[in-house]
């Protein structure tokens, strides 16, 4: 049992740094809210859902972004997109330089726009690593036969 | 020369011109003096954009003045010129004529003379030939003599024909010389000869024939040295008529009175002219000579000389200047004077012998002067046949006109020169036109000086009537400006409030969030608290900009919908009640039976309009009471329509005829407009608004003491939305003066009444059910206020205050009737008052009585155990009367649980009013009969009966809780959270128990199905939610009353169903994330969800719908019921969805495009289905947009769990009521 304490106690930890570090923000404690019996999986399942439309995303921005004549309105599409589902789960950093790539992209900023991408790219590997760090140690914990407490 | 003097006038033109204009520029000063100040002020508004259209106005109306005098001007000189042109031309033609005429005079005079001078000359001249032929040789003296006396005659003869010759000489070659003479001066004749004797006859040379001219002149110098020396020569007078010698002749000097001619003057040997110079006369003479040649014509014999004086001449021209005034002269070639028309010298005497005078030396002025001009103008010599006429030549002092002839006579030549002043031709024309000019001038500059004044007047009127337009045109600017920049101001409140209130809610719900929170310490807790009240404050705060800036804006449109008004503000009291209780202040309402029941109006704004006054009321009462009376636009106020309100106010009465005719106005305009006027106040006994203060307190921010802002707080926001709302709904509110300390707010409402159904049918139910009913409260107004309209009502009633007045009155009521009770320590004996005793009397009469106590909570003494005690003696009455408990909202659950344990089932809480007593009695009344039933063994009405108050009870919509055990879920500790809530929603749900019945039947099979699968822990979850709504409902009037909606929503879930349970909805969300997190916060609710990808899927999701949607009508009762059974596959079968979410940017087709594409396919089909708009963009103007489109309401991403619930509640709630 004292391992599952603290094991329990480096979870409880690492989730507030998250949040000191602004990885996260309020939604995602909606989500987890959310999760129950009968969705027990629920914020993997979303978060898992949440990395691959991002990198769809990324993948489509970086190849519009490469292109001679940039299609803003396309861009402005998919960082809006981006925004909204790095929202949905509380991502706020990604979805602060979201913020700041929708202004470059209505300057038709291309140079900002690059540079938000690849901000975005690290911000997104950033806390990508930082969720599944995360699950890794909530699966742990479950197998080891702790529970998460909220 | 009219040029420069059209000039000259318009120089003096000018000069008056700006005279003038400093003249009247400067006169209106004295006038000005007066509007100088106004003028000050005027000046300094004026921007300099007026400024330079002053200046402009000013030099418009110079130029204008300008024109005018130059028009004028011109006109006057034109005129001038004219007349005076035409007279002088004519004038000057005939000066010119005359002057001509005079001077012709004169010339043919000297013509004649002339004339008749070589006349004569010749005669003589052929007489001497033929007289001396005749004679032939003289050889002798005597025929010397004879032949000289036959001259003599013969020239003598010539003399006397013609008188104006001078004289007549004979110069013989031999020397001898005869000579008749006449002097013009004495008119004396005399003849003159040479002495006879010294002459010879044969002197040499005479016969000399081939005389050549040079010889002769040399004889001629022979002759003359002898004339000179030798001969004497004898004058002798004659008679002028006859010739005869009268005296004695005189010896003379040769050459003394008389010029001979001599050879010298005819050296060609023809007639020569010449101007001699007499020495005796000083008039020149004319002189001709003539030679007489030998009768063979080769010698000159002798030589006849006549001279004629040119005075005649000179006296014709006197004659014609006196007549015609102005000089004449006559000169020869060189400018000798030859004759004047004036007395001066013609000889200069200065010389000797006498010269002729030049012209130009002549001593007369003028003539002298014009002779100078003449030879200024033309030099010395005149060419042949030149004439000078000159007009206006300045000679002197005046001017003349010069006229000169040119007279060519063979070896005399003439000039004729006339000099006549101008004045004596144009005198009078020159006078004339001069006076005419003045005449001319002088009017015009009154013209101009009459005609400036005009246009100054004029132009004064118009440029200042041009400044107070531009003036009023920037006011009017000035004005839009202003009320541009408040228009802006508004609605940058109302722009800005939503965007506060947007982030308020949010803290609000986050609060809720935490607050609900089990691991929060108390001190969190208290804290968290504070913050949730402090947040609800602003959030009121920000709700009365949005108020204002609506109304402001002219925004604010008010709903038109039914509505209980005795409902809304009996939870409006309710409300204020809690509040009350704190600061012991007694809050009554008061309403008058004939109020309608249901009106149209705003419910909302209906009641923000009380709650603000109340509110206002109690934060100035800190003791005493607030009641709110409405009463129904009485077209009688003062007849005895059995109001008791008439009674309470008869303290009033003077302000009440003084309100009559308002009220008297509004009914005439209520009666046209069918509408029924409200009468309410709000009454409390506060501090009072200071008289000057009554109009002013309605203004924005405006407070009546600003130092009571931070005693109470406020913004003095909250009368101003009050009286704004107020006028709109068509009414009028003001501060009425009022005995006592406090304030009485009076105002009505004008509302339709919906129908007429003011009969009060609960009424007749209490009445006549031998009611007894003892009041025993705190509170005396609110006490007596239900106790009279409890009698009104056929109740009989009666009061106690306090705990020993409620001992004594039961005893006396139970003991006389019954005397089983036992006297205990409370039992004190107080002696009944009479009024009391007639009124047991009275009931005793009852038959039947039902004895209804309430007995108001606060008469126990709680703060120590004694309530204990009260309580078990109270407990023995309870079989005789029904007891009813008076419940503050703060009491605690130990009592509450002490009085359910024995049996007292019937609580109502504070405050007490009308609909609360009647359902109570009603209840009683139905209690009773039900044990009258009872007694029948009427098993079937038990049930249905139980049924009821278990289904009402099981609800939670009332706290008049009574006995039913088959209700488990009304735990004591459940009720005590739900009290505050109840409180709120007593009276909705007590009248609405009934109409509920049918509904609720339904549901309860869900519920009991709910009930049994929801886990525990989602049940404690809805439970710790339910609370917080509450308190919101409590907290904010505005936003209770969405909650209040709400709560009837939820009034299911209390029994463990889910907010959402039934609701189908439609996602439309392209984000896998989001959809996945909506999909799932929706099921929890208990939604079920369909998830689409894009716009377009979900409009074919709903045309399917559509297309069912006439089925499913039909087949709606059927429906239902498969529903409830099992709602997932009904969903299946038929995809009919409550509400839409819908995410406004999306692949395909976007939200908005979505929306109307399902409004276009709605039209017609009398569907609406609700759409909730999701977007990541929250700015206003989204809103609007998404409102536009026909969206219906608008959440942000990230989704808010309890925005969104209560959202879609609140639409899907609209649109099944």
């Amino acid at each position: 049992m004292d391992v599952v304490t603290q094991m329990q106690r480096q979870l409880l930890q690492y989730t507030s740094s998250l949040f000191k570090e602004g990885f996260l923000d309020d939604q995602f404690n909606q989500l987890q809210q959310l999760q129950d019996e009968s969705n027990p999986e629920f914020v993997v399942e979303v978060v898992t859902l949440f990395f691959e439309d991002a990198e769809r995303l990324l993948n489509e921005l970086s190849k519009s972004l490469e292109q001679e004549s940039i299609d803003f309105r396309r861009v402005d599409a998919h960082v809006h997109q981006l925004k909204g589902s790095s929202s949905s789960i509380g991502a706020q950093r990604v979805q602060r330089v979201c913020i700041a790539f929708k202004n470059f992209c209505e300057q038709q900023n291309v140079e900002g726009c690059l540079k938000s991408l690849q901000e975005i790219k690290q911000e997104y590997s950033l806390v990508k690593t930082k969720l599944e760090t995360l699950f890794k140690m909530e699966k742990q914990l479950f197998a080891a036969g702790g529970s998460v407490s909220r | 020369m009219a040029t420069t003097k059209f000039r000259h006038v318009f120089g003096r033109l000018w000069g008056f011109a700006t005279s003038c204009k400093k003249s009247s520029s400067s006169n209106p000063i004295g006038t000005r003096i007066l509007q100088r100040d106004v003028e000050k002020e005027e000046f300094q508004f004026a921007s300099t954009l007026c400024l330079s259209s002053y200046y402009s106005v000013f030099v418009v109306r110079l130029a204008i003045m300008v024109m005018l005098a130059i028009l004028i001007g011109l006109l006057t000189i034109l005129t001038w010129h004219f007349t005076k042109i035409y007279t002088t031309k004519s004038l000057n033609s005939l000066a010119y004529d005359l002057r001509y005429e005079l001077l012709q005079r004169p010339i043919l005079r000297m013509w004649n003379i002339l004339n008749s001078t070589s006349e004569i000359t010749i005669a003589q001249v052929k007489l001497s030939q033929y007289v001396i032929r005749s004679h032939g040789n003289l050889t002798t003296q005597e025929d010397q003599v004879e032949m000289y006396e036959a001259m003599r005659a013969v020239t003598w003869a010539l003399f006397a024909s013609r008188k104006a010759l001078n004289s007549i000489t004979v110069k013989y070659n031999n020397g001898f010389v005869q000579a008749f003479h006449r002097d013009i001066k004495d008119n004396n004749t005399f003849y003159i000869y040479s002495d006879l004797d010294n002459y010879s006859i044969g002197a040499s040379g005479y016969n000399n024939s081939e005389l050549n001219y040079s010889s002769l002149s040399s004889q001629e110098s022979s002759w003359n040295d002898n004339d000179n020396k030798s001969t004497v020569w004898y004058r002798q007078p004659l008679d002028p008529v006859t010739g005869e010698r009268i005296g004695k002749p005189m010896q003379i000097a040769p050459e003394d009175s008389i010029h001979i001619a001599g050879l010298s003057q005819v050296p060609d040997g023809v007639a020569s002219w010449r101007v001699a110079v007499s020495k005796f006369t000083d008039s020149p003479l004319l002189s001709a000579a003539l030679p007489v040649w030998d009768s063979s014509n080769k010698s000159i014999v002798a030589v006849v000389g006549v001279t004629t004086a040119l005075y005649s001449v000179g006296q014709l021209m006197k004659e014609l200047v006196e007549l015609h005034s102005g000089h004449m002269y006559l000169t020869s070639l060189e400018g000798y004077l030859l004759a004047t028309s004036t007395d001066a010298p013609l000889l200069d005497n200065s010389t000797q012998p006498p010269k002729l005078k030049m012209a130009v030396d002549c001593e007369n002025e003028v003539i002298r002067l014009g002779a100078e001009y003449l030879r200024r103008s033309s030099g010395n010599k005149f060419p042949p046949s030149h004439e000078v006429h000159v007009a206006n030549v300045r000679l002197g002092h005046d001017r003349y006109y010069i006229d000169s002839f040119f007279l060519n006579l063979k070896r005399l030549p003439l000039v004729g020169v006339i000099i006549i002043p101008r004045k004596h031709i144009l005198g009078q024309v020159d006078e004339r036109a001069f006076k005419t000019l003045v005449i001319l001038i002088s009017a015009s500059m009154c013209i101009i000086v009459i005609g400036w004044v005009c246009i100054l007047i004029l132009t004064n009127g118009v440029s200042k009537e041009m400044k107070l337009r531009a003036e009023l045109i920037s006011q009017l600017e000035a004005r839009r400006k202003a009320e541009a920049s408040s228009n802006y101001k508004s609605q940058f409140l109302a722009n800005m409030s939503h965007e506060l209130r947007t982030p308020m809610a949010a803290i609000i719900g986050l609060l809720d969030i935490l607050m609900s929170d089990d691991c929060l310490t108390n001190e969190q807790c208290a804290t968290v608290t504070q913050i949730r009240k402090c947040s609800t404050a602003l959030l009121r705060l920000l709700n009365n900009i949005l108020d204002i800036s609506k109304v402001e804006s002219g925004k604010l449109v008010l709903e038109d919908a039914e509505f209980d008004l005795g409902r809304e503000l009996e939870g409006l009291v309710d409300m204020f009640s809690v509040q009350c209780i704190n600061h012991s202040v007694e809050t009554v309402l008061d309403l008058s039976d004939d109020m309608p029941k249901l009106v149209r109006g705003d419910s909302a704004r209906v009641v923000q309009i009380f709650a603000n006054l109340i509110n206002n009321s109690i934060k100035f009462t800190p003791s005493g009471h607030v009641i709110l009376r409405g009463w129904f636009e009485n077209p009688n106020p003062c007849s005895d329509s059995a109001n008791f309100l008439m009674e309470e106010k008869k303290l009033q009465c003077a302000q009440k005829t003084r309100a009559k005719q308002y009220e008297n106005h509004a009914k005439r305009t209520s009666e046209r407009d069918k509408k029924a006027v409200l009468w309410f106040e709000v009454d409390d006994t506060g501090c009072g608004i200071d008289p000057s203060k009554w109009d002013s307190v309605f203004e924005s921010f405006e407070q009546a003491d600003p130092s009571t802002t931070r005693l109470h707080g406020g913004t003095g926001l909250g009368l101003c939305i009050v009286r704004s709302l107020v006028n709109k709904m068509g009414g009028e509110i003001k501060v009425v003066k009022k005995e006592g300390p406090g304030t009485l707010m009076q105002l009505y409402l004008r509302l339709d009444t919906a129908g007429d159904d003011t009969e009060q049918h609960c009424l007749v139910d209490i009445a006549n059910n031998g009611l007894v009913v003892l009041l025993a409260l705190h509170g005396n107004i609110g006490r007596s206020i239900t106790s009279k309209w409890l009698q009104q009502n056929g109740v009989f009633t009666m009061e106690a205050s306090e705990w020993n007045g409620l001992t004594q009155i039961l005893r006396e009521l139970f003991h006389t009737r019954s005397s089983s009770g036992t006297n205990n320590g409370f039992d004190v004996h107080y002696p009944i008052p009479e009024s009391l005793k007639s009124r047991l009397l009275s009931i005793q009469e009852i038959r039947h009585p039902v004895f209804v106590i309430a007995v108001d909570i606060g008469l126990l003494d709680l703060s120590t155990d004694i309530w204990k005690e009260q309580l078990n003696f109270l407990h023995r009455y309870l079989g005789l009367a029904k007891f009813i408990w008076v419940l503050n909202h703060d009491t605690s659950n130990t009592i509450k649980l002490e009085l359910r344990r024995k049996g007292y089932m019937m609580t109502v809480s504070k405050p007490l009013y009308k609909a609360k007593i009647v359902h109570i009695l009603e209840e009683v009344i139905k209690e009773r009969n039900h044990e009258m039933q009872k007694k029948n063994m009427d098993e079937l009405h038990v049930h249905e009966s139980d049924y009821t108050h278990c289904d009402a009870a099981s609800s939670d919509d009332s706290d008049i809780s009574e006995s039913a055990p088959c209700n488990p879920v009304s735990s004591t500790e459940k009720f005590e959270q739900f009290d505050l809530l109840s409180r709120y929603r007593i009276n909705n749900c007590l009248i609405g128990l009934t109409d509920e019945h049918s509904e609720v039947k339904t549901p309860r099979k869900e519920d009991s199905y709910q009930n049994n699968h929801n886990s525990p822990k989602s049940l404690s979850a809805e439970q710790a939610y339910f609370p917080r709504e509450a308190h919101q409902g409590e907290d904010s009037e505005s936003r209770g009353k969405e909650e209040h909606r709400i709560i009837r929503g939820l009034g299911r879930p209390a029994n463990g169903k889910k907010s959402l349970e039934g609701l189908r909805i439609l996602l439309a969300e392209d984000t896998p994330v989001i959809q996945r997190v909506a999909t799932i916060m929706l099921e929890k609710m208990g939604a079920s969800v369909v998830a689409v990808g894009d716009g377009q899927q979900a409009v074919d999701a709903l045309n399917d719908m559509l297309g069912v949607e006439d089925f499913r009508r039909d087949s709606n009762l059927n429906e239902r019921n498969t529903r409830s059974s099992s709602p997932q596959t009904e969903i299946l079968s038929f995809p009919s969805y409550d509400l839409v979410l819908m995410d406004c940017q999306m692949p395909k087709m976007d939200g908005y495009e979505a929306t109307k594409a399902i409004r276009k396919s709605e039209v017609g089909s009398g569907v609406h289905i609700p759409i909730v708009a999701l977007t990541a963009h929250a700015m206003s103007c989204d809103e609007a947009k998404c409102l536009e489109v026909g969206m219906d309401a608008y959440l942000t991403k990230p989704i808010d769990f309890k925005l969104m619930e209560s959202t879609i509640l609140s639409l899907t709630r609209k649109t099944t009521s």
